[in-house]
């Protein structure tokens, strides 16, 4: 209750000093006084003296409302902290020149989409459909570029993403992006699933020193990694042993994986070689990240006059209602009023007749 | 409704019989106690006793085996004093198809009227928590006097509650038997009606209840009624319904009923003065009670 009243103000808060008039209905009343010879006359009535408090009520709501209503009350904006279900999902998205290919190696032509387009169509399916997901967006090719911060707002996020089949252009250089991919998820609160999901087509070579810094990293975020190879056809496996030499230089992939696995934190890779592989790995991706998750609403500012108004309103309608009901018993009804005037007027004639 | 000037100008006098034989020697119109005058035949009395030559009764003298003379004696006629005791407590200033002050004037105009146009005298005393002096009038046969007096009552003003200045009128009454008007809508507690009543006992007491049909019959069967107490009792918000509305004239039905029997052993039972004051009415109601 108290945050609600510290949230609440008012435009022109000297206009509430007339608040007091409300009290007026206590004193006076809104129905004409009848003076009788004794009010123990008329019976006890639970329905009357009900209806007398009601009245009263109305007429200090008719009054405060329409006070409250020209003071301009409102309720503060306001950032409200809810759990809902969802993660952080920092998405990580190579936009490197062999990105605009098909899943065959092509450049797309006719009917046939390349690895972003098919990547943008899944992903935007994937972002929206859990109400309290935060994402953020980051794509690489040679260096890292922050496309949008952690955020709840989906459209941005839609939008971010609308935009990675735009051609690619130069290398692969997933360290960096890993690395601005992972200060993706600040500070956050404790107990949030975290989830990086990287989307490339390729890997590269990870400089032993910046291995260092990005396992202390992951040791640091724990983050889920995912790993979503959109893998050409005919290039070789993550889990393919090269030929020759097993180094990172003959097989980055293989390697990339091996690092992944290394890092002591939950991940998984997916092999996509198709749209539908992408898919079923964004699905799987989806239910392996259900976790209560704390989220902040941003409440704007609420004009609460309308509110005022028809509380007022409300309590004028009660009394109108009272007016229209009231009754001065009094007073002779109107008919026999008629009689007694038309009378002497007829007896006249006669006597002046007579 | 009739004012004070309409009852001057005409109406009916109210007629009245006292219950009892008035005694005293002036002369009125009532059938006194005492014998004397030329009223109606009373008795044959020796002469010794009525030595009066012009009444010997000569068929009465003849027939009496001891040869003894008679007289015949005639009743006397002899006057009363009428009183009329208003209440002027604040629910007097009530006004619903009548206004209740003018109502009052009015009967006791007539009243004034009838009283002194047969030689009888009228007196008023005008009583709420006391007794009013500025509105008293002895019984007075001065018919001038006793018109003003009773016009007066109309435009009294009336402030104060209660009504225990009866208990000092009924004292101040004390004495000959008298025929006294009671003009009152008889709101008061129950205990203080029947001590009224006691104390007036000796007299032939007519309780004139004023009541108005806007208080019972007149009721409307819908609506919103705020009542203001005239005594001060407070005010109250009533729903009127028609079932509130039956209870509410039960009710007074019952007040009406139980006044009734309070007066009985006391006093006549009590006219209604109801909106518009007739004479004729009260004169029926003062001769078959």
């Amino acid at each position: 209750m108290t945050p609600l009243l510290a949230s609440l103000g008012a435009a022109t808060p000297w206009l509430l000093w007339l608040l007091p008039l409300a009290g007026l209905p206590l004193l006076l009343s809104v129905t004409r006084r009848s003076p009788v010879a004794s009010v123990a006359a008329a019976p006890e009535d639970p329905v009357s003296s009900g209806l007398r408090i009601a009245l009263t009520a109305a007429g200090m709501l008719a009054i405060g409302g329409l006070v409250l209503a020209l003071a301009g009350p409102y309720r503060a904006g306001e950032r409200v902290t809810r759990t809902g279900i969802g993660a952080q999902i920092s998405m990580l998205i190579d936009r490197s020149g062999s990105m605009n290919e098909t899943f065959a190696g092509r450049q797309p032509s006719g009917a046939e989409e390349s690895k972003a387009m098919a990547s943008r169509r899944i992903l935007r399916d994937f972002v929206g459909e859990r109400a309290h997901d935060q994402f953020a967006v980051t794509a690489f090719s040679t260096a890292p570029m922050l496309v949008v911060p952690m955020t709840d707002r989906h459209d941005a996020v839609r939008a971010a993403i609308a935009a990675i089949d735009r051609p690619g252009l130069d290398y692969t250089n997933v360290a960096r992006g890993l690395g601005m991919a992972l200060s993706q998820f600040g500070a956050g609160a404790p107990g949030v699933s975290r989830a990086l999901l990287l989307v490339s087509d390729g890997a590269a070579v990870i400089d032993p020193r910046i291995q260092a810094q990005l396992r202390a990293e992951f040791t640091k975020v724990q983050p889920n990694l995912y790993w979503l190879f959109l893998r050409t056809k005919g290039s070789p496996s993550i889990y393919d042993k090269p030929a020759g030499e097993d180094t990172p230089q003959a097989a980055p992939e293989r390697h990339l994986d091996l690092f992944f696995k290394s890092l002591g934190v939950p991940y998984r890779a997916f092999e996509a070689e198709g749209a539908d592989a992408v898919a079923g790995a964004v699905r799987q991706i989806e239910a392996l990240e259900r976790d209560p998750i704390p989220y902040t609403e941003e409440r704007p500012r609420r004009n609460l006059t309308g509110w005022a108004y028809g509380l007022a309103a409300f309590g004028l309608l009660l009394l109108v209602l009272a007016k229209l009901a009231e009754t001065d018993f009094l007073r002779r009804p109107v008919r026999e009023r008629d009689a007694a005037a038309a009378g002497p007027a007829r007896a006249t004639p006669k006597k002046a007749a007579a | 409704m009739s004012g004070p000037e309409e009852a001057v100008d005409g109406g009916a006098d109210i007629i009245y019989l006292p219950r009892w034989r008035p005694g005293g020697h002036r002369v009125g119109a009532h059938r006194g106690r005492e014998a004397g005058g030329l009223g109606t035949f009373r008795d044959p009395v020796s002469f010794l006793r009525l030595p009066d030559a012009r009444r010997i009764d000569l068929r009465a003298s003849l027939r009496d085996p001891f040869e003894g003379v008679f007289v015949r004696r005639f009743e006397a006629r002899s006057p009363v004093e009428t009183w009329a005791l208003v209440d002027l407590s604040a629910s007097m200033r009530f006004r619903g198809r009548a206004d209740r002050r003018d109502l009052t004037g009015a009967f006791c105009t007539s009243l004034a009227r009838s009283a002194t146009r047969i030689g009888d005298g009228f007196g008023v005393i005008g009583c709420d928590r006391t007794l009013r002096e500025d509105l008293f009038l002895p019984a007075t046969r001065h018919r001038a006097a006793a018109q003003t007096a009773a016009a007066r009552l109309g435009e009294a003003s009336c402030e104060g509650g209660g009504a225990e200045g009866f208990l000092e009128a009924a004292r101040r009454l004390a004495g000959r038997p008298k025929l006294i008007f009671l003009v009152s809508d008889f709101r008061w507690p129950e205990a203080l009606i029947e001590e009224v009543f006691a104390a007036l006992a000796l007299h032939d007491v007519t309780p004139v209840l004023l009541a108005d049909s806007a208080e019972d019959e007149g009721l409307p069967n819908w609506g919103l009624v705020e009542l203001d107490d005239l005594e001060g009792a407070g005010r109250r918000l009533v729903f009127l319904r028609p079932s509130l509305r039956r209870r509410w004239i039960a009710r007074e039905a019952e007040r009406v009923e139980r006044l009734r029997r309070i007066c009985a052993p006391f006093a006549r039972p009590p006219f209604r003065l109801a909106d518009r004051f007739d004479a004729e009415a009260l004169s029926r109601h003062l001769m078959t009670t």
